[in-house]
């Protein structure tokens, strides 16, 4: 469960969010503006903000906050939705979801906020492995036993739990954990994987967690 | 008055007007001399003969003929005219005393040398004359012979003595007249130059600056019209922007207003489809969800065509890695295949970098592998390729679905499709469509 903070001058959607939040386990204020935020904001682990709001706008608002809480998600959930718009948002905002949106998308995008920002003490479970997503623990299911991985393998596989169900590409994984530029041919990466796979793969011949994607890249999927 | 006296008209006019009075003092001078020249002409005569009475006078007065005399004569007669020759002949005719003579002369005079000489130097030149001394034959005579130009105009001698000085000081002149308007017009040329150079220096903005302006002639006007049309040109873009904000914002606004009530439109349906529904009514529920989807993608459309109509759609091209940037997109579109159980074949080769703006570059494929969802679900096989030859480069989305000719469950997919075609052709890119029963492969192809 998290605390969200969802600010919607629209009634009808604040409702409607709101309820679906509720019902999918989280707990939710909603206000109309940006009037009194400054009361939920200590205690809240995620912001949905709208973009046209009466008085103070979402952009500043979203601004405001994230100077004072940077480790505080945001995600703007807008009916504007040019590309000056989302660049605007994106410049401070961690995601911005363009209204009609489908609820099953806006929970998914507040999940993987939630466990960039690492939020929740969350325990996860991914086929046979038990992770813990704040300390990063991984424990096999069945022999109840710590799997322990080397920094680079812990790295890589934190980021794959960061970008849960994301199709991850070699380039963005290797900037991702390495910090440096992707050089094509690069064979560090697979190397990496393959280890990595024979530590956490029932049969790393066949695996099972960290799926290849043909052509583009890696992902492991809750 | 004062404008034109800076003009560059006024200064080169200034150049002509000296050059001509300098010509004219000079013909004036030496028209002056010709005139004082002529009258000397005139009395050219009368100085012959003044010469030719007063060597017969002086011939007249010497008393006693001797060689002293006669020297002492001569010897008056070379101070006054020093290009003179002078020679004595006595009565035996015999050359006593020689000076300065022109030609070369006997020794011993006959009657007939001296009938011939006399007759030779009969208004010849040099201009002779020949006095027989104390008017008595017996003594001989004395000559005096002198250059014709001696008695010539001024000019004459001015130019046979200063010619060369003459020669050259117009040569100086003409020389002079040549620099100052060589130096004058090289000015000019500098300057237009700079002039140049400066409208060529953009500002951050992409506009020309203003040039700073030293003179207030021609050159200074046309830099004081070059900094007004910087100044409209900025007023212009400025214009420009305002209204491209105004225009933005209205379709952003619109934009916003339309998606707030198919939001609410959603929200109610979703709540619907909480209730328990017979299965007409799911059915219903979810041709709704649809027609919500199909809406937003044509606002969406919409939106952005009237901007790119208008060209009013930011462009900001950038350098990319294009198969990255394609694997990249494959990578956020492939769940929602994977979702429709698509088989999905992502092979890319590298194509280097292009030219492009990532934001066009990606709503291409978003129009292009949006369509395939909607209108080629049959064929359930998505293709992204790349193919690299000799002439192009190009990206290639292969579906299996029934071909662009066939009527498809949702309409709209014009807009879409002239979206992708005028941002394809906006990056001078090209693009070509193969399409038939059996499926369409779009090209979107870079030249090389």
């Amino acid at each position: 469960m998290a605390r969200v903070l969802y600010i919607e001058d629209e009634r009808e959607i604040g409702q409607w969010v709101s309820k679906d939040l509720t019902e999918r386990g989280h707990q939710v204020h909603w206000l109309t503006s940006g009037e009194g935020i400054e009361k939920y904001i200590p205690t809240v682990d995620v912001v949905i903000l709208d973009v046209m709001l009466p008085g103070l706008d979402g952009f500043s608002i979203g601004r405001r906050i994230k100077k004072d809480y940077p480790d505080l998600p945001i995600l703007m959930l807008s009916a504007r939705t040019s590309v000056e718009d989302k660049i605007e948002g994106l410049d401070f905002a961690d995601d911005y979801l363009t209204k009609p949106f489908h609820p099953d998308e806006l929970f998914a995008r507040v999940e993987v906020l939630l466990r960039r920002y690492q939020k929740q003490d969350e325990e996860m479970e991914i086929q046979h492995l038990i992770v813990h997503t704040k300390d990063g623990r991984i424990i096999h299911k069945e022999t109840q036993e710590e799997i322990q991985l080397t920094g680079k393998q812990y790295h890589l596989f934190q980021f794959f739990i960061k970008h849960l169900n994301q199709i991850l590409t070699k380039e963005q994984l290797y900037e991702g954990v390495w910090g440096d530029k992707y050089m094509d041919g690069d064979k560090t990466l697979m190397v990496h994987i393959r280890y990595l796979r024979e530590k956490i793969e029932k049969n790393p011949a066949s695996p099972t967690i960290i799926e290849t994607i043909r052509g583009i890249g890696y992902r492991v999927k809750l | 008055m004062k404008r034109f006296m800076k003009s560059l008209l006024a200064k080169y006019m200034l150049i002509i007007i000296v050059a001509i009075i300098v010509v004219q003092l000079a013909y004036l001078l030496v028209g002056s001399v010709a005139i004082f020249g002529f009258n000397m002409q005139e009395d050219e005569d009368i100085d012959a003969n003044e010469v030719e009475i007063k060597w017969h006078e002086d011939a007249n007065r010497i008393q006693q003929v001797n060689e002293v005399n006669i020297h002492n004569l001569f010897k008056k007669w070379k101070e006054i005219y020093p290009e003179a020759g002078m020679f004595w002949v006595d009565g035996d005719g015999r050359l006593v005393i020689e000076s300065n003579t022109m030609a070369e002369l006997p020794v011993q005079w006959t009657s007939v040398y001296t009938a011939s000489f006399l007759k030779e130097r009969y208004n010849g030149d040099p201009f002779t004359v020949v006095a027989f001394l104390d008017n008595k034959d017996v003594n001989g005579f004395i000559v005096f012979e002198i250059p014709r130009t001696a008695f010539g105009p001024p000019i004459l001698q001015a130019s046979q003595k200063y010619g060369g000085l003459i020669i050259a000081g117009v040569f100086i002149f003409v020389l002079l007249f040549i620099v100052v308007s060589f130096l004058f017009f090289r000015s000019i040329q500098k300057r237009l130059l700079e002039f140049q150079e400066s409208m060529g220096i953009r500002d951050v903005d992409g506009l020309p600056i203003k040039v700073v302006i030293k003179k207030e002639d021609e050159i200074g006007e046309l830099e004081k019209s070059y900094n007004t049309m910087v100044d409209e040109l900025s007023e212009s873009r400025l214009r420009e922007i305002r209204e491209e904000q105004l225009r933005r914002e209205l379709i952003a606004n619109l934009s916003h207003d339309l998606r707030t009530p198919l939001t609410k439109v959603r929200a109610q349906t979703y709540s619907i489809m909480q209730e328990k529904l017979s299965d007409e009514g799911r059915q219903a529920v979810k041709a709704i969800e649809v027609s919500i989807s199909a809406i937003d993608r044509l606002i969406e459309n919409l939106m952005s065509y009237t901007l790119l109509m208008a060209s009013k759609y930011k462009y900001d091209p950038t350098e990319i890695d294009i198969t990255r940037f394609l694997r990249e997109s494959a990578a956020t579109w492939y769940p929602v295949f994977e979702k429709e159980s698509f088989e999905i074949d992502v092979s890319l080769e590298s194509l280097g970098v292009w030219k492009v703006d990532p934001i066009w570059m990606g709503r291409i494929l978003d129009n292009l592998l949006q369509n395939v969802l909607r209108h080629a679900k049959k064929g359930k096989y998505l293709g992204i390729k790349t193919v690299s030859n000799e002439q192009y480069d190009a990206i290639l989305i292969i579906d299996h679905g029934p071909g662009l000719s066939q009527e498809s469950n949702e309409k709209g997919a014009g807009i879409g499709l002239t979206i992708v075609d005028m941002m394809v052709k906006g990056m001078e890119l090209d693009w070509e469509v193969q399409s038939s029963e059996d499926g369409t492969i779009i090209k979107i192809i870079r030249f090389k």
